[in-house]
């Protein structure tokens, strides 16, 4: 489905943020790209639909090579969550959601919001599957809690009807319990429908709970690529605590994973 | 007592909070002043600060005499009381028809002295000539507020026409949309060129190319404020939030799907404050367009101006200050409703 050919990635100011990685998802796989801040996870996850070109190596969907030519039809079916949800604040959140058909209308339609009944159906049905009420539709989405504004951004993702699903740290910035939930109904939807998902996450709790695969890096090295239950039996110290300051009693979320890694095994 | 301070570990010496305001600063300011000073005598500031003061000094008694106070004094009793009504000779009247008078109206006998020579008795004479008037008691204002009706409906149609013009202007006058560097450039400098040029000149043209009227007036106000909406358009649209953009190109919506929906929403607030600020300028600007024969109340204004009458000027200056705060009202409580 998804295929990474020896991508690397070196910016314009020489950081290196990939180094050849070659990486075969299949279809319908959840898999969680896991690693500290700076480990390449959203260049990675950029690369997948163009966002960030890679500097050598080539990315691959559905056995299409990723070029300048068919980038754009590649991208509508690539759907695609955010860490900050970007949903546009000022429209309702019936209008976020349908701007993620945007691809499928025509300028016309576009321009004067009026979208075709299928569409609107398949955004009522989206935002009734991710718990959001009738009451919401109208509502502009700066009014919503986090929690709720990244459900519309789900809901906005599956209305491509994609084929891959690009979440780039979906629950980095909603609370713990939150973050579960939002995680729980991203994999729920993404398999009643088949949809491959590549999810960046900085949490090891969270993707060992609901991944089906993880990929670890680490400095733009892919340092682990396997099941959860190998990476709780692997350990996280390749990918958290080599150059990571030790855990102290006044620093505990450093070693908090180890523990809940411990209670979910 | 022992300051609390020294219970403190010492911290490394990088640590330094610095006064907000510094030498440089001083000496700005101080530049600024120097330069104030040297325009300011340039322009005889000094002067108008003496007499300005010197008129507030007779207003409340302190000052013999003030030139500047009297010439306001003139002004003043020359605009005021202003003219509502319309007089109009009945004998200059075709087809009078005495029976039916218009709503309102009713006829005066005016009087006025004469003096002429006997030419058998070569003495002056005076007599008394009597002309019937008919008074139009709300005439003038009536016909004052036909013409703000005009400049109202000029200036509607300027910034109707302003607002399509620099909706392609701030297309390709924003970075992040325009097509290339030459579309940019060509976008930002017909922006910069229809902004420099100020109406009054324009619409000087503007009357040779299409002859008085309104016509030369509605296109001289959307020029001009073409480049001022082009430019603020623009600079808006750079200036939105990116994220909701990312979400529309990462699913490949297209540049113009993505300004509707990522960026219009955004922006859409300030867009009606300019374009309400446009519309606010376009009045006042459509009233003196008039001057130079664009159409509007300008042009009953700078006819009354010429012959000297000035109760009438006083009245369409009266509108002219009612209509924009009425307009003011109007304007405040639209950005209200659509924030």
């Amino acid at each position: 489905m998804l295929k990474f050919h020896s991508v690397s990635k070196r910016f314009d100011d020489g950081t290196q943020a990939l180094s050849t990685i070659n990486l075969d998802i299949p279809k319908g796989q959840f898999c969680v790209l896991l690693g500290p801040s700076g480990a390449g996870k959203s260049t990675l996850l950029y690369m997948a639909n163009g966002l960030v070109t890679s500097t050598t190596g080539q990315v691959e969907i559905d056995g299409k090579m990723l070029n300048r030519t068919n980038i754009k039809s590649i991208r509508q079916t690539v759907g695609m969550v955010h860490q900050q949800f970007n949903l546009t604040p000022r429209l309702s959140v019936a209008m976020n959601v349908l701007s993620g058909a945007l691809p499928f209308v025509s300028y016309l339609r576009a321009a004067v919001m009026w979208y075709p009944r299928a569409l609107r159906e398949r955004a009522c049905n989206l935002l009734a599957e991710v718990g959001l009420a009738p009451e919401h539709l109208s509502r502009r989405v700066s009014e919503l809690s986090g929690g709720q504004q990244q459900r519309v951004g789900i809901a906005r993702a599956f209305m491509l009807e994609p084929r891959l699903l690009l979440a780039d740290e979906p629950v980095a910035s909603l609370d713990p319990r939150v973050s579960r939930e939002i995680m729980a109904l991203l994999r729920d939807e993404a398999k009643r429908r088949g949809t491959t998902v590549v999810c960046s996450l900085h949490q090891p709790e969270l993707a060992v709970e609901f991944a089906d695969r993880i990929i670890a890096l680490k400095g733009g090295k892919l340092v682990f690529d396997g099941s959860p239950d190998e990476l709780v039996a692997a350990g996280l110290d390749g990918i958290y605590q080599l150059d990571a300051p030790k855990p102290t009693p006044a620093n505990p979320a450093l070693h908090v994973a180890p523990q809940i890694l411990e209670a979910l095994a | 007592m022992k300051s609390s301070s020294h219970n403190l570990p010492k911290i490394s010496p990088d640590w330094q909070l610095t006064q907000p305001w510094t030498a440089k600063h001083l000496f700005i300011g101080i530049a600024l002043l120097a330069v104030l000073a040297f325009t300011g005598s340039r322009l005889e500031m000094p002067r108008m600060f003496k007499e300005i003061g010197e008129a507030l000094g007779y207003s409340v008694g302190l000052t013999e005499k003030s030139p500047v106070a009297a010439g306001l004094a003139r002004i003043g009793n020359s605009l005021f009381p202003i003219q509502i009504a319309e007089v109009t000779e009945v004998s200059r009247i075709e087809n009078f028809d005495r029976n039916n008078l218009p709503l309102f109206a009713r006829i005066e006998i005016q009087e006025t002295k004469t003096a002429h020579l006997n030419h058998e008795t070569l003495q002056m004479e005076t007599g008394i000539e009597k002309k019937e008037m008919l008074v139009a008691p709300l005439g003038y204002l009536k016909t004052v507020l036909v013409k703000m009706g005009e400049t109202l409906e000029i200036a509607l149609w300027a910034t109707v026409l302003a607002i399509l013009l620099s909706i392609p202007l701030a297309y390709y006058a924003a970075s992040n949309y325009s097509p290339n560097k030459l579309t940019y450039f060509l976008a930002r400098s017909s922006i910069s060129l229809l902004r420099s040029v100020p109406e009054l000149i324009t619409a000087l043209f503007l009357v040779l190319a299409f002859g008085f009227g309104p016509i030369a007036g509605v296109l001289a106000l959307a020029l001009h404020a073409a480049g001022f909406l082009g430019k603020f358009y623009a600079e808006d649209i750079e200036n939105a939030d990116r994220k909701p953009q990312q979400s529309l190109e990462a699913i490949g919506a297209g540049k113009l799907k993505t300004l509707w929906y990522g960026v219009l929403p955004q922006v859409i607030p300030q867009y009606v404050a300019y374009n309400l600020y446009i519309l606010d300028r376009n009045v006042r600007m459509a009233t003196v367009i008039g001057l130079v024969g664009a159409g509007g109340i300008g042009q009953e204004l700078k006819g009354r101006f010429d012959m000297f009458h000035f109760s009438h000027v006083g009245t369409i200056l009266v509108v002219i200050f009612i209509t924009v705060l009425l307009l003011d009202q109007f304007s405040a409580r639209t950005r209200k409703k659509l924030l």
